[in-house]
């Protein structure tokens, strides 16, 4: 095989591109795993944590190559994980040149999303129609709708200066118990504790809950339990902003 | 009573549909994720009726929802949690961490200790669920593998 560690790079590019993407570790494993192989290796190990990539392969020359990528950020896009899926399924039958697939990894991280408004549109549906859905009257989903409106733009600015994901959460969170306040004291909501859970759950962390629980028991520890410690602080950081907030308010309206 | 019920189904499916906004999920799978948090709010709310325990609602709702998820994820050739995180929506218990917070600061301890326990029961309901059907699928997965190989 000529340029082993090219090949491998683009391996390692796959996996990142799903890790990044929200993808379970078993999901990044497999397939980094049956990339390597289609490749030609004869043997890979592949080590996947939520905050490190590590892999290791031999080549049909006993040639041993290994490495790592660092992973800082990840998010959650279903679009690049199913993309990526499809891709790792052609390569796997087809094995394209490794530059090639470097291209098409790089096509999907940064197609345009046919949606240009997908995430303020994503904050209004999702924070109104929670507040409605917890119990809130028609005026407090209106109500809710605005202050996930300055959620967002609180998470544009923040990813912006790169804020920590924790303490991010914990402004946010601080952020829209105020706004939250504020449309109950103008008149605007009428209740208040419903306007937050409608914000609420834009911040829950959800997906790395729920990916730990499977992670840990696919046999990933140490990947679950990272991200479930992960989800735990996540929920504390965003009792801690309300708390900051119904602390001055006393629980009521400002 | 009635309207309540349609009124909150209503108001999962569209929670979901957000939720897949927000997860870049696109075109016919959007509708697929808001029928499965439609089926995950009714099935809640007849095990509630059943019951009479949220904890238990939760645990019998998921386990429903994570074995649609399951099965759909096959027929569509989707990895599974693309479309089970965003049925689950329905179910996250945003609510009582937020009263759990509240009762913390007004300093109601039995209000903090009743809704804090509710908030990690509920949670471990989600997650005991989840893995349930994880392990299950597992396993017949393996059964089938050993099946097909004695062929």
């Amino acid at each position: 095989m000529d340029r082993p560690e090219q090949t491998l790079s683009a391996v390692l590019d796959a996996g990142e591109l799903l890790l990044t993407s929200g993808a379970e570790a078993a999901r990044v494993e497999d397939t980094m795993r049956r990339l390597a192989r289609a490749y030609g290796f004869v043997r890979a190990d592949v080590l996947t944590i939520t905050a490190s990539m590590a892999v290791t392969v031999r080549t049909a020359d006993d040639q041993v190559i290994t490495q790592t990528r660092r992973i800082l950020r990840r998010g959650t896009d279903m679009r690049c994980i199913e993309a990526v899926n499809e891709l790792s399924r052609k390569v796997c039958v087809n094995p394209i040149p490794p530059e090639e697939l470097h291209a098409h990894l790089e096509a999907i991280r940064t197609a345009p999303d046919k949606l240009r408004c997908r995430l303020p549109l994503a904050y209004l549906i999702t924070s109104g129609s929670f507040a409605v859905f917890f119990g809130g009257t028609w005026r407090d989903g209106i109500a809710a709708m605005l202050c996930s409106v300055l959620l967002y733009v609180i998470g544009v600015l923040g990813d912006r200066i790169s804020l920590q994901p924790l303490v991010l959460t914990m402004v946010s969170s601080a952020a829209m118990c105020t706004a939250a306040a504020l449309t109950v004291k103008t008149g605007m909501g009428q209740n208040l504790d419903y306007i937050i859970i409608g914000n609420i759950m834009l911040l829950i962390p959800g997906i790395p809950f729920v990916n730990s629980m499977r992670d840990i028991f696919v046999g990933d520890t140490i990947t679950g339990l990272l991200s479930a410690f992960e989800a735990v602080l996540r929920a504390l950081a965003i009792a801690a902003g309300c708390a900051l907030v119904l602390m001055q308010t006393g629980g009521g309206a400002v | 009573m009635t309207g309540e019920i349609l009124l909150q189904i209503v108001m999962a499916m569209i929670g979901a549909l957000g939720f897949g906004l927000l997860f870049h999920i696109s075109g016919s799978r959007l509708i697929t994720i808001m029928l499965g948090a439609a089926v995950n709010w009714g099935v809640y709310l007849l095990a509630m009726q059943w019951y009479d325990n949220r904890v238990t609602a939760f645990f019998v709702s998921t386990l429903a929802t994570a074995a649609l998820a399951e099965l759909l994820a096959r027929l569509l050739k989707a990895p599974v949690i693309t479309l089970l995180v965003p049925m689950l929506v329905p179910l996250i218990p945003g609510g009582d961490l937020y009263y759990t917070t509240l009762a913390l600061v007004q300093g109601d301890t039995a209000g903090f200790a009743r809704y804090g326990t509710l908030f990690i029961e509920e949670a471990g309901a989600m997650a005991f669920g989840v893995i349930l059907v994880a392990c299950l699928v597992q396993t017949l997965g393996k059964l089938w593998l050993l099946h097909s190989e004695r062929k």
